[in-house]
């Protein structure tokens, strides 16, 4: 029925499926930062895959788990307890009653994902349980979730201690998402050909480092300064989740989950789709390197990503009725 | 015009429309009436439509356009042709021009009111008059949920924006920067000139639908009272 947040990490908040269709009134995507843990996350406890899910940022927390619950904990970076005994992530779990959920950060942690079988109670708005914090609608009354905070589940449990799931995700369909862990591919964008030879050559060739003061809006990254050929003043125009800007001080910044929709730096490259779930579990002080790669391996990559979720949804949904 | 458009990749699931680098009436109307045309007729796959002044971004699922057009090229190359066919066939963009006129109740007590009239001595009275006096085009929204960036101002009132930016800007008030004049709908970090505040939330949580304004829109700011202004406050 509900769980009580005894300890928090950083940013917690509940998050569903991405809010399309209101970008042209200045309402982004939002959602997961890494959607495919927040999806498989879902599909391992039976649910669809837009049910409400609770995220974590460098998650060290506790738990207390008032009833006993269908549960699984995705993501990277973190070890899981029940009771101080480990539990496997990626798998379905049921927690008895009273339990306490305790979630530690493995070296600098990372986004871990919380769902329970029915989804954790949350505020559609706009077609989305996602918490749009500038606004403060969806997800959990719009906030951020605090210490003390006490979260209902949005249907009442019929899991039984005696229920026992042996089976979880393989980790070589984890592979597939997220790694070589480093390795970020992206694709041109609009503003590409305004980049300087050397910046370009050093935006495919040289680390970049992730900054302290990275968000859910944004990560900001440090490396060599980059430059255009010329100066340019760009009117406002359209953004997207992954959009690589170049900043008037010559670094770079990647939009993540909750960017403004549009804006006026140069979009010097574009992160594919397919990578931003890897990007999403990267942390300040952890490089990078930008890999290019073609408009249609981009494409390519979506589409084998899709194909991945829907195999992987089939088969959560097998297994739960067998 | 409309042979200087270019079509391009912002990433795998967006082409953007472009139709130059400017802030002009005529550009912005070919930009909402592409909107329109696409919004209303669209292809297997279309996902948004986002306007800005003077480019359209089209979101669409590459897996949906693939699999529905049993393509050999990319999903970006189908997408392209389309938007191709519909600016190259005249009579094939739907005019959006007659968009809706709005108007939007203003009292005029912004912080900023009396610098702005000292700044190009005028009255605070004649700032109001000229910023009541213009029809505004909604250009494009964008920055915030909500914030509708209108043009183009009386040139006897543009104000650069303020050196440093306010930490916070109240919800509703009514600003100006450069050419250009808007709503803040949120309380949020902001550089313009404050000169006033509408008792109307522009953007509402609660409202289905959330914005009151659309790119394309007219708007008319009509001055009222400190009296009128409280008996029509939503905040």
């Amino acid at each position: 029925m509900s769980i009580e947040i005894l300890k928090l990490g950083l940013l917690s908040t509940l998050v569903g499926s991405e809010r399309i269709g209101f970008r042209n009134v200045g309402v982004g995507s939002g959602g997961a930062m890494d959607t495919f843990a927040m999806k498989v996350a879902n599909y391992l406890v039976g649910n669809a895959e837009q049910e409400s899910v609770l995220e974590m940022y460098f998650p060290s927390c506790e738990i207390l788990v008032r009833n006993t619950e269908l549960i699984s904990v995705t993501g990277k970076g973190f070890d899981v307890s029940v009771n101080d005994s480990p539990i496997s992530s990626w798998k379905p779990i049921v927690v008895s009653k009273n339990s306490i959920l305790k979630l530690n950060v493995r070296r600098n942690g990372g986004r871990a994902y919380v769902s329970v079988n029915g989804g954790w109670k949350s505020a559609s708005w706009l077609g989305s349980f996602s918490t749009h914090l500038g606004v403060q609608a969806g997800g959990h009354f719009g906030q951020v979730i605090k210490k003390g905070a006490v979260i209902e589940t949005s249907r009442l449990s019929n899991a039984k201690d005696s229920n026992a799931f042996n089976w979880g995700i393989a980790s070589s369909e984890l592979e597939k998402v997220y790694t070589p862990t480093n390795e970020i591919r992206c694709i041109e964008s609009i503003e590409s050909n305004l980049l300087s030879q050397p910046s370009r050559t050093a935006f495919a060739s040289t680390e970049f480092t992730i900054s302290n003061t990275s968000n859910r809006m944004g990560f900001r990254l440090s490396g060599k300064p980059m430059k255009l050929d010329k100066p340019i003043n760009l009117v406002s125009s359209a953004v997207d989740v992954g959009t690589i800007q170049l900043l008037p001080e010559g670094n770079l910044i990647i939009l993540m989950a909750d960017h403004q929709t549009t804006g006026g730096y140069p979009r010097i490259a574009s992160v594919v789709k397919a990578d931003l779930p890897k990007l999403a579990q990267l942390n300040p002080t952890d490089q990078l390197i930008f890999k290019f790669i073609t408009l249609h391996e981009a494409e390519k990559l979506l589409v084998e990503r899709q194909t991945q979720l829907e195999e992987i949804r089939k088969s959560c949904l097998l297994r739960m009725r067998n | 015009m409309i042979d200087e458009v270019t079509i391009a990749s912002l990433n795998e699931n967006a082409l953007l429309v472009s139709f130059g680098n400017t802030i002009d009436v005529a550009v912005n109307q070919l930009v909402t009436s592409l909107a329109l045309t696409i919004v209303n007729k669209p292809f297997s796959g279309f996902i948004e439509a986002v306007p800005a002044y003077s480019s359209l971004a089209v979101f669409y699922d590459p897996g949906v356009v693939l699999s529905k057009n049993n393509l050999r090229a990319t999903a970006a190359e189908f997408v392209t042709s389309y938007i191709r066919e519909i600016l190259d066939e005249t009579g094939k963009i739907i005019d959006h021009s007659n968009a809706r006129k709005i108007e939007i109740p203003v009292l005029y007590d912004g912080e900023d009111l009396a610098l702005v009239a000292d700044h190009h001595r005028l009255t605070t009275d004649e700032i109001v008059s000229i910023h009541t006096s213009t029809l505004y085009r909604v250009f494009m929204i964008g920055f915030l949920p909500g914030f509708a960036y209108m043009g183009t101002l009386d040139p006897r009132i543009e104000m650069s924006r303020r050196s440093s930016p306010r930490t916070s800007v109240p919800a509703g008030s009514v600003a100006i920067a450069g050419m250009q004049t808007g709503i803040y709908p949120q309380a949020s970090p902001g550089g313009w000139q404050l000169i006033g505040r509408t008792p109307i939330k522009i953007f509402d949580t609660a409202k289905s639908p959330p914005c009151l304004l659309s790119s394309g829109d007219t708007v008319q700011f009509v001055a009222i009272d400190k009296d009128l202004f409280d008996s029509l406050n939503e905040y």
